[in-house]
């Protein structure tokens, strides 16, 4: 059969499996097979079940569940009360009031738990009915929490950065760490532009909270502060080598059961629901790894990652212009798949590119999570959106429309990123590791 | 499962009755597919258990050899034991853009074309994971970590998660194909979801 035949139908089978709604682990398995079948005389099945088994029982990948059920213990615990009583004190006398409450509690959750819907959840459940209550315009309730609940995404430990790291076989711990500054910076920009909201609206900020004692402030948050502790030591170990990535996620585990014993929420039931819940979760990300490590096999037989390295090689494109191509590539690609999908399914071919390129693959983790975030905030698939939606009961487009400034912002932070590269490398390059 | 002659199908909205055989075929296949899951769990808490006795062993100078191996297959085991569960709790992800805009007998005919692909797909990796497990047997394919591993027992829970799930898929086809099938509805999530 001719090459550009059976290129035509693996590229269809994979638009075609994945479109139709065959469950996404499971499509690429297919796509694989077909890719198999169709350019290789190997036989199939074996060289399939080889590929899965090294990819699923490999050692990096024994974070994912770990991290999956730390964030799945704090979720069940007070922490979402605890964190707007603990941070509300604080923000406050900021300009733009408590609404920085979304941001920060975000951000911390963003640090317990990897993923952007149970951050959305944790600090929404609280945070909106207390700043509907205090009279903040919903338009920028929303908008500030559907914008940085995806944090989740970019501060360790994040789902999607040990995902990357173990598709492409980078570091997780070096990816953890590139990821601090960048989220703290998009973090900071978010608080500012809650800043210049309230500078020039002035007419639609709520008055003042009253004022409070330092020791009333502290007393306030008194819950709050271990778990900034305990993500501390978390982060802590890993960067100071004296813990893997997977070793500070079992630290994560049993530091988050203490506290919810401490808090007395901590039953045979929710520690058997967060059990099951990790177990879910996990195994729904190791089925599309599965997938993926089989479609990745099956790519290097079709030929296209290298076809498509030196198509890029061929156009002599700057960086910078595969750079924005790319950003553009996957805002679409999110439009249908979620974040870890993408980031899976587009690897075997992305990556060789990237590296024909001289892109710093560490750096690439990070612009890709920031562009995978701004899409979860887009419609017609926003995860994000979906769960606002869920808790609010108000329309998909209405909450778009909120999240749009945030989206905006998210364009300035790839801007920074790519002008200042550092901000994700510096950390990796100066941390102490400790190998494996 | 709610009184002695009548069961329903998981959660679903309209209770079918089923007797005799059938209905302990029901019970046994829900009972399969639960059990597999608390499995899964177990082995993730063995995880857990084994990265804390590698850092304390790390810390009092002892050597655990094969530590990593270990944890990774229990993350094999883990997440293939718990593939049926998580299909039942409708947690794998899929593009639902097309098919949740379809209904009646198109929405009918894209859930048993998923599925259908789904039976394919999920057989043909439970047989080549049963496979697997003989040919590392025969040839004797030891583990090329510390921990010296003979590969085929780590390989047999990765077996039987993926046989359990490739029945759950065919039961799932089967009931869509007679009955109705509420398990992938849109509305039917678990509590505390994560993606």
């Amino acid at each position: 059969m001719n090459e550009a035949l059976a290129t035509g139908i693996f590229v269809f089978t994979l638009f075609f499996l994945l479109g139709s709604g065959v469950w996404i682990g499971l499509a690429l398995l297919g796509v694989a097979f077909v890719g198999m079948e169709l350019f290789t005389t190997r036989p199939v099945g074996d060289a399939m079940i080889t590929a899965i088994w090294s990819g699923s029982s490999g050692w990096s990948l024994t974070a994912l569940p770990l991290f999956i059920w730390m964030g799945e213990i704090l979720y069940r615990t007070r922490l979402s009360e605890d964190m707007f009583r603990g941070l509300a004190p604080w923000m406050s006398p900021l300009p733009g009031g408590l609404l920085h409450t979304n941001v920060v509690g975000s951000t911390i959750f963003a640090a317990v738990s990897g993923s952007s819907a149970a951050t959305l959840t944790t600090v929404g459940k609280m945070s909106i009915p207390e700043l509907t209550k205090r009279g903040y315009p919903e338009f920028m309730i929303f908008g500030t929490l559907v914008g940085s609940a995806t944090l989740g995404l970019m501060i360790p430990p994040s789902l999607t950065l040990i995902v990357y790291g173990v598709t492409i076989n980078e570091s997780i711990s070096k990816l953890f760490m590139a990821g601090i500054l960048p989220g703290i910076t998009l973090a900071i920009m978010f608080m500012a532009y809650v800043a210049a909201w309230s500078y020039f609206k002035p007419h639609q900020v709520p008055p003042a909270e009253p004022k409070m004692s330092l020791g009333q402030r502290i007393k306030e948050s008194r819950f709050l502060i271990p778990v900034i502790l305990l993500i501390g030591v978390v982060i802590g170990s890993i960067y100071t080598g004296t813990a893997t990535a997977t070793e500070s996620a079992a630290f994560g585990v049993v530091g988050a059961m203490t506290l919810a014993i401490f808090q007395g929420s901590l039953t045979k039931a929710t520690f058997i629901q967060s059990l099951m819940g990790a177990t879910r979760t996990s195994c729904m990300i190791a089925l599309i790894l599965a997938g993926a490590a089989f479609l990745a096999l099956a790519m290097g037989f079709t030929g296209l990652p290298s076809l498509a390295a030196e198509f890029i090689a061929g156009l002599e494109l700057s960086p910078l212009t595969l750079i924005l191509a790319l950003m553009v590539f996957y805002i679409i690609l999110g439009c249908f798949l979620d974040g870890i999908s993408s980031v899976v399914l587009t690897m075997a071919v992305v990556e060789p590119m990237v590296r024909q390129a001289g892109i710093d693959l560490l750096w690439f983790g990070i612009f890709i999570v920031v562009v995978v975030e701004m899409a979860q905030i887009t419609p017609p698939i926003g995860f994000n959106l979906f769960v606002l939606q869920g808790m609010t009961k108000k329309s998909i487009g209405y909450i778009a429309r909120c999240a749009f400034p945030m989206f905006l912002i998210m364009i300035v932070m790839v801007g920074i990123l790519i002008t200042f590269p550092e901000l994700a490398t510096y950390l990796p390059e100066n941390m102490r590791q400790r190998p494996g | 499962m709610n009184t002695q002659t009548q069961t329903t199908l998981e959660e679903a909205k309209h209770p079918i009755r089923l007797n005799g055989p059938a209905r302990m075929l029901r019970t046994l296949l829900n009972g399969l597919y639960k059990g597999c899951g608390a499995i899964a769990a177990l082995f993730l808490l063995v995880l857990l258990f084994i990265i804390i006795g590698q850092m304390v062993a790390r810390w009092l100078g002892v050597q655990f050899p094969g530590s990593a191996n270990y944890a990774g297959y229990c993350m094999a085991a883990a997440s293939f034991f718990a593939l049926a569960y998580t299909l039942n709790n409708n947690a794998h992800i899929r593009v639902t853009l097309f098919l949740s805009k379809m209904s009646g007998a198109a929405r009918h005919l894209g859930d048993l074309w998923c599925l259908g692909i789904a039976c394919f797909l999920s057989s043909y990796l439970a047989f080549y994971a049963c496979k697997n497990v003989y040919i590392s047997h025969m040839i004797h394919d030891i583990s090329q970590g510390q921990d010296a591993m003979p590969l085929w027992i780590p390989q047999v829970p990765v077996a039987i998660g993926s046989v359990v799930f490739a029945i759950a898929l065919l039961d799932h086809f089967i009931r869509t194909l007679l009955f109705k099938d509420d398990t992938f509805a849109e509305d039917h999530h678990v509590e505390g979801e994560e993606f």
